[in-house]
């Protein structure tokens, strides 16, 4: 069962393409990450499934209703993000019942439970919370609505890591006990990598890869040693990063199509092998045909 | 399996091995029900799928077996099937490392046996 | 994937709850301009002398007009304000869709030109107890309103206000398709009063204003015509903001 299904989506401002030609679905009951580079088309993304933005061309479901103006798409889904100004006139006590008064699942047990451990006081105001407080309230209102999409956009923004934490926690539990569909967008890919399924990995307003964090795992390689023996050795391989460590070593990410033999191989040849991160993959994937920023310094 | 000693493998694997465990340390019997995808996924903060992932290892390998609408068991053989598994492929394979760097540090052969019969004497050291 | 109907009438009235709640704002706003009116009539909205040899004259009549214009101006603005992108973004926090969203602020401001309409004629009075404790006079004239008549005030009242809304509603609306039309309009509203200055005392379209609204005899039809204004101002605003994008 697809839960989102995009098929040639483009979303224009004037001439710029924010997103273009999008093709992708998104299973029901799966936590998908969302990632990419600022200004790859993220948020302008989730905001079409939101129903929030029109697409200028192509299809978009969800549900397999067109989200735009949808009243079922609105009712079942939540979107989260760091833009969130409830109105002024309402403490956060208030808020909650009103939120709750609009989701149909929303879960006024758990949501209190997280307000007390997070020390919230029902009287205070949405306006008066820190950048930080203000996010972890956001994502309480997005876990206790557990809405069948549940989208957060950058949802951690302001928190200090041993909040992140316990929402990172607090999401997997309650999917765990409450499966749904849920897309997190967020630049800590190394903080949350364990807790998603799958990954939607966007550059320049187009899907670059969209794979399980199983199989990007196991992606890519690094190779680091001597220069010349790993010259040689990626004569074959297509390469995704390339590094010079000093004057006679070098560090390169490769794909992984290696097998056994290949890395014994390897290894006899005194080069070190090792994993590379979903985080450290991303970047790689993502970066830009200008060099790296130590290209920026170097002047000659 | 990317090949490297300081414990990077992939969380699946890991789950695994730490599924293994368990039943070497007969924490888990024969028979007796393994722990669910949702409860390792509980228990480590994964993904229920990269769980799922570390059972279904075990369960190719016969470790686990699965009854239908009642989740995985642990097979009769499991703990056989670990040793074995371990000594040949593991420990194989952590013992080839060790020649490849003993050779690029030209550490010779008898010099190597002599440091593994010491680091046996200071672990047995260790645990007095 | 099925999923369960959503009843479009029941939102709406969820949301307008929430709207009375969450806009209290706006009858903060409300009391300070119906005082600040108040205060405005608390001479007299008119006054005048004559004086003998032996007598001297002064007459002061006492009325609701101004706190009602302001009440009037308040609608418009505050009209406004719930069209722009702060408030509609609210709206989307929660369920909605841009009717619902729209079918609520009728709601809300319907609501809000009731308890205003019914404030601005109550001020009015209380402006005349003022006079009657405060000012040393000799005689108070007080035109004879039977509560039918005050009721009927009221009401009519409350369908100005709630028309001003309606026309504040619009004007924020095309405001929020593209920025230009904060210039285009105010010059549009403003180059019409004098379209016809010419020729008449006052602009066309304020006499035809007159005409068709404040010279209305018939109670029935001055109610039709302002339900229907009413009706077709907020039936554009709905069909213009259908297609808008929010959260940019």
């Amino acid at each position: 069962m697809n839960v989102i299904e995009c098929k040639g989506l483009t979303k224009a401002y004037g001439r710029r393409q924010a997103i273009r030609n999008l093709s992708f679905t998104i299973e029901e009951n799966k936590i998908t990450g969302l990632i990419g580079r600022n200004g790859a088309g993220k948020t302008t993304l989730l905001k079409v499934i939101a129903g929030f933005f029109r697409k200028t061309s192509g299809e978009v479901h969800v549900f397999s209703y067109q989200p735009f103006n949808n009243l079922k798409v609105s009712a079942n889904m939540i979107f989260i993000d760091d833009n969130i100004t409830p109105p002024t006139a309402l403490n956060l006590q208030e808020l909650l019942e009103s939120a709750a008064s609009f989701y149909n699942n929303f879960d006024m047990e758990l949501a209190k439970r997280l307000f007390d451990y997070f020390s919230f006081h029902p009287k205070q105001t949405h306006q008066s919370l820190s950048k930080g407080m203000k996010s972890t309230f956001n994502v309480i209102v997005g876990l206790a609505a557990r809405c069948p999409l549940t989208i957060f956009d950058e949802p951690t923004t302001g928190m200090d890591s041993a909040v992140r934490r316990d929402f990172y926690r607090a999401l997997l539990k309650d999917y765990i006990e409450h499966p749904r569909t849920i897309i997190i967008s967020s630049h800590l890919l190394d903080e949350m990598d364990d807790m998603l399924e799958d990954i939607l990995l966007m550059k320049e307003g187009q899907v670059l890869l969209h794979s399980s964090v199983l199989d990007l795992q196991e992606y890519a390689i690094a190779v680091s040693g001597n220069k010349q023996v790993i010259s040689n050795w990626t004569k074959t391989k297509e390469v995704l990063y390339k590094k010079d460590i000093g004057v006679g070593n070098t560090y390169v990410v490769v794909r992984n199509e290696l097998n056994e033999l290949d890395k014994q191989q390897a290894h006899i040849e005194g080069l070190e092998i090792s994993p590379v991160s979903i985080d450290d993959l991303s970047v790689h994937l993502t970066s830009n045909d200008k060099g790296g920023i130590d290209d920026v310094f170097t002047r000659d | 399996m990317i090949i490297n000693s300081d414990g990077t493998k992939p969380i699946y694997v890991q789950i695994a091995e730490w599924l293994e465990t368990e039943i070497l340390n007969g924490n888990i019997q024969a028979d007796e029900k393994m722990y669910s995808q949702y409860q390792l996924a509980d228990i480590f903060n994964i993904n229920p799928a990269t769980a799922a992932k570390g059972i279904s290892i075990l369960a190719n390998e016969a470790i686990l077996y699965k009854k239908r609408g009642l989740g995985t068991f642990v097979s009769i053989d499991a703990k056989q099937i670990i040793l074995t598994k371990r000594k040949d492929q593991t420990l194989k394979k952590l013992v080839k490392d060790l020649v490849v760097e003993a050779e690029h540090l030209n550490v010779s052969e008898s010099e190597l046996i002599q440091l593994i019969k010491d680091a046996g004497k200071n672990d047995e050291g260790d645990e007095e | 994937m099925s999923l369960p109907e959503i009843n479009t009438w029941r939102l709406v009235r969820k949301q307008h709850a929430f709207k009375l709640k969450s806009y209290a704002g706006m009858y903060t706003s409300l009391m300070a301009i119906q005082v600040i009116g108040m205060l405005f009539s608390l001479g007299g909205v008119s006054s005048g002398g004559v004086s003998g040899d032996e007598h001297s004259i002064e007459f002061r009549t006492y009325s609701s007009n101004v706190v009602i214009a302001f009440t009037f101006l308040w609608a418009f603005i505050s009209s406004i304000l719930i069209t722009t992108r702060a408030y509609r973004n609210d709206d989307f926090t929660f369920v909605t869709n841009r009717l619902t969203s729209n079918l609520s602020n009728l709601l809300f401001l319907l609501s809000a030109s009731v308890i205003a309409g019914i404030t601005s004629i109550m001020t009015g009075n209380v402006n005349k107890v003022i006079a009657y404790f405060f000012y040393e006079s000799d005689y108070i004239i007080a035109t004879d309103i039977t509560f039918q008549g005050l009721l009927m005030g009221t009401f009519v009242t409350i369908l100005y206000i709630f028309a001003f809304a309606a026309c504040g509603y619009l004007v924020g609306t095309i405001v929020q398709f593209h920025k230009l039309f904060i210039v285009v309009i105010p010059t549009l509203i403003i180059g019409s009063m004098f379209i016809g200055t010419n020729t008449h005392d006052t602009s066309l379209l304020l006499v035809w204003i007159m005409d068709t609204y404040g010279k209305e005899t018939s109670i029935l039809l001055f109610v039709l015509k302002m339900i229907g204004t009413v009706g077709l101002l907020f039936l554009l605003s709905i069909t213009l903001s259908n297609r808008m994008e929010v959260k940019q």
